[in-house]
């Protein structure tokens, strides 16, 4: 058990948004990680991108599924109150193209779950989103504006596509955040030779981007709010590197898409790891 | 849940299509579903490889694998007696109706296909079988078809028969069936549903997959008007219904 950000997690790994959809499937999972985060809602039902959507890249692959989801009012009709039966905490991962869409769409869920994360780093939509997260100022608006309409945990998802986390951080805590959860895929591409064009343009992923997820994790230590590494992570001991990196809890991606059930071998593998060095942060117990 | 199994039989049909065969005795695959199969477990490659069930007898269930790239080269380097790691089954399975059936197969689109006339025989169900590949050396599993279609065509694109599979429906009165079921290339399909027959078609679709089992939505195919995940809504869909990009 874990104490961040005024709520008790059963452990420190969770399930990063966008690879377990709802968490509606495999249950067993869900209710054994300390907590979910949901598929990026938007204020308006999204078909997501056309296809190719996902190329696999050397220890990793390429996403651009464009923040495919029902929009919120389908999700808190239809999806939150089957989530509410699970035995896990539920943050809800919110996507705008507009500023004023994160406010909203927190209003509208009200307190039905346990916190956000303001997603402001997807790279895989074209207005709004990656665009807020590269700008201290416009990021930090988001997270005031997103603040007025809750008391739950905000947590702020970044990722240095183009920009330095540690500023975008810095500000988003200035603002009200209670947390940072990064790093969220990287730009990528794959050109396909025959066209001479690009194939597939989105967000990288997978063990090619844990050292630099690592880093960025490192770099933004000490900032006084719980941080929530991820990036690659495939194993208990990628597991405990981010936590000796400055993490309070770790988060798994792409490792879901080898193996829907890898985050229990990952919470398993931690156990046989010592506790990471006692946290110097506020709201950590 | 990951099962690690050892493989049984090792066999190559071809020059570059190779089957492997494992044992899973608690299972009940239906046509159209698939495994992910790990091709490495390093993380290079990443993502595991759908492949089709293109048997299942008494337990031993085989996978009919033709070499495209890297995952695949890797697969068909395993050699009978190891260790390989497969998830699944997946896919919405087919329920196989009790109609007089047309089957058609563009090159290693046969797989799926084989599994759905093994079932059709079992239950008694007619069925004819179009075939149709590039090469003649490229026709597997001949005289099994032979011996469970009604009747069966084969036709190769180079050789002596010159003729797609499409060409070879110019053969058939295709309206004499209830229903048919295709697999092959997606320029089969497209060409396929050009045609229009008369009669409902189902598409066994294929793409590169991410989870396989319906969680990250990276294998979205246009299906009446929305996007449909391939692994956990299909992969079987009606072709009418399919907006091929």
């Amino acid at each position: 058990m874990i104490k961040l950000f005024g709520t008790t997690f059963k452990n420190r790994v969770f399930i990063a948004s966008g690879v377990f959809d709802f968490g509606l499937k495999y249950k067993k999972v869900s209710n054994r990680v300390g907590a979910i985060f949901t598929k990026g809602i938007t204020l308006e039902p999204r078909k997501g991108n056309a296809p190719p959507r996902i190329f696999e890249t050397a220890g990793g692959l390429i996403n651009w599924v464009g923040l495919e989801n029902p929009g919120v009012e389908k999700f808190c009709k239809d999806i939150l109150p089957k989530m509410k039966k699970l035995r896990t905490k539920i943050f809800v991962n919110v996507a705008g193209s507009e500023v004023i869409h994160y406010e909203r769409i927190v209003e509208r869920i009200g307190g039905q779950v346990d916190g956000f994360e303001l997603n402001i780093s997807c790279p895989n939509v074209k207005k709004g989103g990656v665009a807020f997260g590269q700008d201290p100022k416009i990021a930090a608006s988001v997270v005031a504006r997103a603040r007025t309409k809750t008391k739950l945990p905000l947590i702020v998802k970044l990722t240095p596509n183009f920009c330095d986390p540690l500023r975008i951080a810095k500000a988003c805590i200035g603002a009200g955040a209670d947390g940072i959860s990064l790093i969220n895929t990287l730009y990528g591409m794959v050109y396909d030779i025959k066209r001479k064009k690009p194939l597939i343009t989105g967000g990288l992923s997978g063990p090619a981007i844990k050292p630099f997820a690592l880093y960025c994790v490192n770099r933004l230590r000490g900032l006084g709010v719980p941080i929530i590494g991820m990036g690659g992570i495939m194993t208990g001991q990628d597991a405990y590197e981010f936590l000796l990196a400055g993490a309070s809890a770790v988060a798994i991606g792409s490792a879901i898409l080898r193996d829907p059930y890898a985050p229990l071998e990952i919470i398993k593998e931690l156990k046989k790891y010592p506790p990471p060095p006692s946290s110097p942060f506020k709201g950590e117990d | 849940m990951v099962r690690r199994v050892t493989i049984k039989k090792k066999q190559w049909f071809t020059d570059d299509i190779f089957g492997l065969e494992i044992y899973l005795p608690d299972i009940d695959p239906q046509p159209g579903q698939f495994f992910q199969v790990r091709v490495s477990t390093t993380y290079d490659p990443f993502l595991n490889r759908p492949i089709s069930v293109a048997s299942y007898k008494g337990g031993r269930l085989l996978m009919i694998i033709r070499v495209l790239g890297r995952g695949t080269k890797m697969l068909s380097q395993k050699e009978a007696g190891e260790d390989l790691q497969v998830l699944g089954p997946f896919g919405k399975g087919l329920r196989v109706k009790k109609k007089k059936s047309l089957l058609i197969a563009g090159g290693i689109g046969v797989a799926p296909l084989l599994f759905l006339a093994q079932k059709m025989h079992g239950k008694r169900i007619e069925f004819d079988f179009v075939y149709g590949v590039k090469r003649e050396k490229d026709l597997i599993k001949k005289s099994h078809i032979l011996q469970i279609a009604k009747h069966a065509i084969f036709v190769t694109e180079q050789g002596r028969s010159k003729m797609t599979v499409l060409g070879a429906l110019d053969m058939l009165d295709v309206e004499s069936y209830d229903i048919a079921y295709a697999c092959g290339p997606k320029i089969m399909l497209i060409e396929l549903q050009k045609l229009n027959l008369p009669i409902p078609v189902y598409a066994f679709c294929e793409d590169f997959l991410g989870c396989g089992c319906g969680l990250c939505l990276g294998c979205a195919i246009m299906y009446k008007g929305e996007y449909k995940r391939i692994c956990e809504d299909g992969p079987v869909f009606e072709l009418k219904g399919i907006e091929f990009n």
